[in-house]
């Protein structure tokens, strides 16, 4: 079994907890072991940064300390999460006096050090290339068998952060749609931004930005989104039908986590599985 | 790369229609003749250009090539061509007309880029070099032509000149003279300088303004060693001439003596400026120079690498718009192209092959800043950027226009809102007036040391800021977002130490407005896009943390810093519901509760077994201002302390 240690985000044992119930026995299904940090804090969510970046920066190291001080990587289901950790340890690589300053500040707090050995893997693409789709095929117990669009976010989708996927055409996540027995939707708005945490400072830019993923889906045939990025869920869903009235279009699509589907089609939580198909069912497309 | 100055169309065209084929922007076959089009000429006249007008601007450099293929092409070569040389001036080709004299060998060679300024100034203006032989046998003719080669290593562009026939009248108009003679039997003037010999001793022009060298060559075993070139030195310097380098005698075995006389007046000759001076003082940078040049090209430790790919089998599919018929869509075609082609390559073929109104902006080749599109998803320069580094064998290239601006016609957009926004930023220098720091003029200017510099130009080394711009995914959704490419430039300004101190704050209060550099939702969106990009979001993440210290979190953003920061110091996670009230204040909650938001998240009906009313409870509590966490909802993270003690260490404001 894969040990890996488990960062859950700022929002999965928070706002999302649909996440935090899925990961852990879709993991155990597919042999990877979770290993807590009971210590690892919010990795500042690039909110912390805009104040002071050597302080997220700090923040961020910290957790991965914590994860190299176990000789493990981390995995994570958020995208947000994965794209500032991969940042923080690129710029601490980029720069060994800066990576020392950081350091230091470790040392005194925390008596920890980062040395770059451990990274973090966003889950997605971990099943991809670690697990294997394969594997996850023959894992399948109920086939989605929905049109499925796959939100990737622009956090993670940049060379160095997404694996071996393509940073603006990427695939993986319809590829394991696939995999998953669901019929993936393409699209062209799959990478763009829905504002992230700015939808409490800019709220208009963000609904619309939010509405225009969505319609974009719901156009191309879409009956569910699929989030690789549990902060962006919060846009997409939470603030759906605002985003809706603001912009005058049809966003009404039920949108789920990443870690939902996976653990859905894998057999777990068959009566959220069919609550989930009711609503599509019921919304249409 | 040729560059072509002028080309046109010699008599006995039998209209074949292959210039035409391969090089239609200049070419078009009439039913007599092939002709010059108008629109590259500067004439602007539609013929053979018999007259030799120019090309153009730069189409002489972008159709250089293909106006050389059309030329080799020509089954009866009938189409003539100048070249321009390095040095901007022209050189004709092997098919350009020849003086029956004068011989044009080499073209000048630029100045390097180390060149001192002075060096610079003595390689502008006339470099003319004009070598004369004296030859009964042809060794001193060879001797002129290799001299000639060499001269180019010195920026000189050498006529080797047979003095038969020569008017020696035209020595006076000639800043730098060679000449390179053999003696004829007992002191005899070669048979070809016989004629001049005898002209300027009857009527000798006045040297003044003429530096010349002479190579002698002869046979020592007779009396008269040498003695046509002493009488050709002797001659010079009596009517005025400079001797920029003492007579060389060469021997039967000339070639030693020959190569140390070319090695030491060449560049003597080469520091002769534009207004006939000789200046000495630059004898040994030019001597570096001229040998640099030479030992370059003998050792070959340097030379532009050719990239070349295989040829990829892809489908292209190339955004079009019609504004007149108010119409978009799609071509799309296979073809197969060689992977080092680049886009605009792609499109120049597609418009020259397929359909002539494809519109979109050319550039030079070497990453011209306004030939922005987007490929593949990605934002690219698209006369820089390969079509093997955009898809493999077998894929697709999908090319759309810059997101973010109008678009114009097919690919181009229209960028003025960008210029606009910038224009008002006014992102350019304006200079803090210090004592001691001032021009000549008397005008202000600031100064920079060059670690200030060196900092300065790696913090903004992007490609082009219009790329930036288009790099965010906000743009599109904010009519008044001035945009990341704008805001960019004005951190740039600020970080600038010449900046004057009205200006920086200016440019400050200009960030801070409200379409400024909190306008952008999302940096992640410029992120991802490289080196660049990452510059672009590190600055303007740099220009948010100097307005949260001055106005001292001030605003919904500054109160979403303060707050996430405050949570995670607390309890080492963040606790939406603080966020949601300290953020969006009473009067944001309720507009979240009539539209649907709260329902969402609190009661969480549309996700899939989230427990119901987790997080109505911290609604409920007073709104903003309250400034405590109740701990139901945030538990602490293991050795929070440490979590504290980092804050405490680095920013102890929250």
């Amino acid at each position: 079994m894969a040990k890996m240690a488990y960062y859950p985000g700022n929002v999965a044992r928070a706002g999302a907890l649909e996440v935090e119930d899925t990961i852990q026995p879709m993991c155990k299904a597919l042999n990877i072991q979770l290993v807590e940090l009971p210590r690892a804090s919010s990795d500042g969510g690039n909110v912390i940064k805009q104040a002071t970046p050597k302080l997220q920066d700090a923040l961020v190291a910290r957790n991965l300390a914590l994860a190299e001080e176990k000789g493990l990587d981390i995995i994570t289901a958020c995208a947000s999460s994965h794209a500032i950790m991969r940042n923080t340890a690129d710029d601490m690589k980029r720069d060994p006096v800066y990576a020392n300053t950081v350091n230091n500040l470790l040392v005194r707090t925390s008596g920890l050090e980062y040395n770059g050995e451990s990274t973090s893997h966003h889950l997605l693409h971990y099943l991809v290339e670690h697990v294997g789709l394969d594997k996850i095929r023959d894992a399948v117990k109920n086939p989605l068998n929905m049109k499925v669009a796959a939100y990737y976010g622009p956090d993670m989708q940049r060379r160095g952060a997404c694996g071996q996927d393509d940073p603006f055409m990427p695939t993986y996540m319809e590829q394991l749609i696939t995999a998953l027995g669901g019929t993936p939707v393409d699209y062209d708005s799959k990478c763009a931004s829905v504002g992230s945490t700015s939808m409490l400072t800019l709220e208009d830019s963000s609904l619309a930005m939010t509405a225009a993923v969505l319609s974009d889906a719901i156009q191309s045939g879409a009956e569910l989104v699929v989030s690789a990025c549990t902060v962006s869920h919060i846009n997409l869903d939470s603030y759906q039908s605002k985003a809706g009235r603001q912009s005058g279009k049809n966003t009404t699509i039920p949108v789920c986590h990443l870690t939902e589907i996976v653990a859905f089609a894998l057999g777990y939580f068959p009566d959220r599985f069919a609550q989930l198909k009711t609503r599509v069912r019921l919304i249409g497309s | 790369m040729a560059v072509v100055a002028k080309v046109w169309i010699d008599e006995d065209c039998i209209t074949c229609d292959a210039c035409q084929d391969i090089c239609p922007e200049v070419f078009e076959v009439t039913d007599e003749t092939s002709q010059i089009l108008a629109a590259v000429r500067v004439d602007g006249a539609f013929d053979r250009n018999t007259g030799g007008s120019p090309l153009v601007g730069t189409l002489g450099a972008e159709l250089g090539d293909i106006i050389l293929e059309a030329a080799e092409a020509c089954p009866v070569e009938v189409i003539k061509f100048e070249l321009v040389s390095e040095g901007g001036d022209e050189a004709p080709a092997a098919e350009a007309a020849v003086e029956a004299v004068v011989e044009p060998v080499a073209a000048a060679a630029a100045p390097a880029a180390g060149a001192s300024e002075a060096l610079t100034a003595v390689m502008g203006g006339d470099r003319s070099l004009n070598i004369l032989f004296g030859s009964q046998t042809g060794n001193a003719a060879g001797l002129a032509e290799k001299t000639a080669k060499m001269a180019a290593n010195y920026g000189l562009e050498a006529n080797v000149v047979d003095m038969d026939g020569f008017d020696p009248a035209r020595l006076a108009t000639m800043k730098r003279v060679m000449i390179i003679t053999s003696t004829w039997g007992e002191g005899e003037m070669p048979d070809n300088a016989d004629a001049m010999w005898n002209a300027i001793n009857a009527n000798g022009p006045g040297l003044a303004g003429t530096h010349f060298s002479v190579c002698a060559i002869g046979d020592s075993s007779y009396d008269e060693f040498c003695k046509a070139g002493h009488d050709w030195n002797g001659k010079l310097a009596a009517l005025g001439g400079q001797e920029a380098f003492p007579i060389k005698e060469c021997d039967v075995d000339f070639e030693p003596p020959w190569q140390e006389w070319v090695a030491e007046a060449l560049p003597r000759l080469a520091c002769v400026d534009d207004s006939g001076t000789l200046q000495v003082e630059l004898l040994e940078e030019m001597m570096a120079y001229g040998a640099g040049d030479d030992d370059d090209i003998v050792e070959g430790d340097f030379a532009p690498g050719i990239i070349e790919r295989e040829a990829l089998n892809i489908t292209l599919e190339v955004f079009r718009y019609c504004p007149e018929a108010a119409q978009s869509g799609w071509d799309t075609l296979s073809c197969a192209v060689p992977g080092h082609a680049t886009v605009q390559d792609l499109l120049l073929t597609m418009q020259r092959d397929v359909d002539g109104s494809l519109a979109f902006r050319r550039g030079s080749h070497a990453g011209t800043p306004t030939t922005g599109v987007r490929v593949n998803g990605r934002v690219v320069l698209a006369d820089a950027v390969m079509v093997g580094d955009l898809t493999a064998e077998g894929g697709r290239v999908r090319i759309e226009p810059l997101p973010g601006h109008p678009v114009v016609r097919d690919l181009i957009v229209d960028t003025s809102r960008f210029e606009n926004h910038r224009s008002r930023a006014e992102p350019w220098m304006r200079t803090d007036p210090r004592e001691g720091q001032t021009l000549p003029s008397g005008a202000a200017m600031g100064a920079v040391d060059s670690a200030a510099a060196t900092a300065l130009h790696q913090a903004g080394d992007v490609l082009s800021f219009q790329l930036i711009q288009a790099m965010s995914d906000t743009l599109a959704h904010d009519p008044h977002y001035e945009g990341p490419g704008v805001h960019f430039q004005q951190w740039l300004r600020i970080l600038d130490p010449r900046t004057g101190e009205k200006q920086r704050q200016s440019l400050l209060t200009s960030l801070q407005e409200k379409d400024g550099v909190w306008s952008e939702a999302d940096h992640a969106s410029l992120m991802r896009y490289g080196e660049d990009g990452r510059l672009a979001a590190r600055s303007l993440n740099e220009a948010r943390s100097a307005l949260l210290n001055q106005t001292r979190y001030a605003g919904k953003s500054g109160r979403l810093v303060k707050w996430y920061g405050r949570s995670v110091k607390w309890t080492g996670n963040v606790n939406e519901t603080t966020l949601y009230r300290q953020v969006l204040g009473p009067l944001g909650l309720v507009s979240n509760v009539f539209s649907g938001v709260s329902a969402r998240m609190a009661l969480a009906f549309t996700r899939n077994g989230s427990p119901p009313l987790r997080g109505l409870q911290g609604l409920l509590f007073p709104p903003a201002g309250v400034g405590r966490i109740p701990k139901m909802f945030n538990s602490k993270v293991d050795d929070y302390h440490e979590v504290v003690s980092l804050f405490n260490e680095i920013d102890q404001r929250f």
